[in-house]
């Protein structure tokens, strides 16, 4: 005999989506969401562009470094090292 | 962050070469994770010339402190750490920043759960879109618009891909906060970016404000 599904309203799908993209659920509440997916519209498109955010957002190309900043980054460090290379008296 | 085996393989090698007095190495040791050094700084402090500031100081205090560098860790979420650290002094420091806590929620945000309010479908999204720099305009909109404790873990976790465990441990907080404020931040980013998605970056139009939380 086949077992029913326990269901899952979509409030708590809302919940769970995020671990759900991230694999963190176990796989009964897996299965569960999967099928309300299938058969709910508004949560499919909730996951669908979520989905698409963490595309978006994980795609190196999404956020800049502000224009020559790397090279900034180092201005201290180049400044210590600068300093005491200057204090070493016997070099290296 | 690329394959650990061989990253780590190099960077044993560059941390042999600055500890046997090789200073040099300690720039391309630091390299790769420019950017999730920057990132982490500036979902802190939500300004670009104090988040370079901070980076300079990390970069500088790890450097200092490579003796307490421990290779069970990984080199990338130990500088991170620091930076955040940092992030974190330079904000408690900052008059400004006096009276505005690190967590505090923003217009009730909060309370209960976070109900989606768009419902549009987006199945689409052309590999191209990023070459759009208004939607990568959007997109940082929509990130600074969000509020500091789910800001830090989207950048964190879906920005630098740290694991949930590795975002707890860097934040200070349970997995449990992690995984709760991620499912904030990513639904709110989700509504804030939806006009965009509505087709209009697709059919060339104007960009539509991103819609204020």
């Amino acid at each position: 005999m086949a077992r029913r599904p326990i269901e899952i309203d979509c409030e708590e799908v809302w919940r769970q989506v995020s671990n759900y993209l991230d694999d963190e659920l176990d796989n009964q509440l897996r299965a569960v969401m999967a099928a309300h997916f299938k058969n709910c519209a508004h949560c499919s498109a909730i996951l669908d562009g979520t989905k698409n955010v963490l595309k978006l957002v994980g795609d190196g190309k999404a956020f800049e470094l502000p224009a020559d900043s790397s090279r900034r980054f180092y201005t201290k460090l180049d400044r210590h090292l600068a300093a005491t290379k200057s204090k070493n008296v016997r070099g290296s | 962050m690329a394959t650990v085996n061989l990253q780590s393989d190099s960077e044993a090698l560059l941390l042999e070469r600055v500890r046997k007095g090789e200073p040099e190495a300690f720039y391309e040791l630091v390299r790769p994770y420019e950017r999730g050094i920057y990132f982490s700084a500036r979902s802190i402090l939500n300004n670009d010339a104090d988040a370079e500031e901070v980076v300079q100081e990390a970069i500088l205090k790890a450097f200092k402190s490579l003796a307490r560098f421990r290779q069970e860790s990984k080199f990338g979420t130990w500088i991170i750490q620091i930076t955040i650290n940092e992030a974190r002094m330079k904000l408690r420091k900052d008059r400004r920043h006096l009276y505005d806590s690190l967590d505090e929620p923003r217009r009730g945000e909060d309370e209960g759960d976070y109900v989606p309010r768009d419902f549009a479908d987006w199945r689409e999204i052309p590999s191209e879109a990023l070459e759009s720099a208004r939607l990568r305009h959007a997109l940082k909109e929509a990130l600074a618009s969000l509020s500091p404790k789910y800001r830090q873990v989207l950048v964190l976790r879906d920005i630098e891909h740290l694991n949930i465990g590795e975002t707890a441990k860097l934040l200070g907080i349970t997995e449990a906060a992690v995984k709760t404020r991620l499912l904030r931040a990513r639904l709110i980013m989700r509504d804030a970016l939806a006009p965009g998605f509505d087709g209009a970056w697709k059919k060339g139009q104007e960009y539509q404000k991103v819609r204020p939380f």
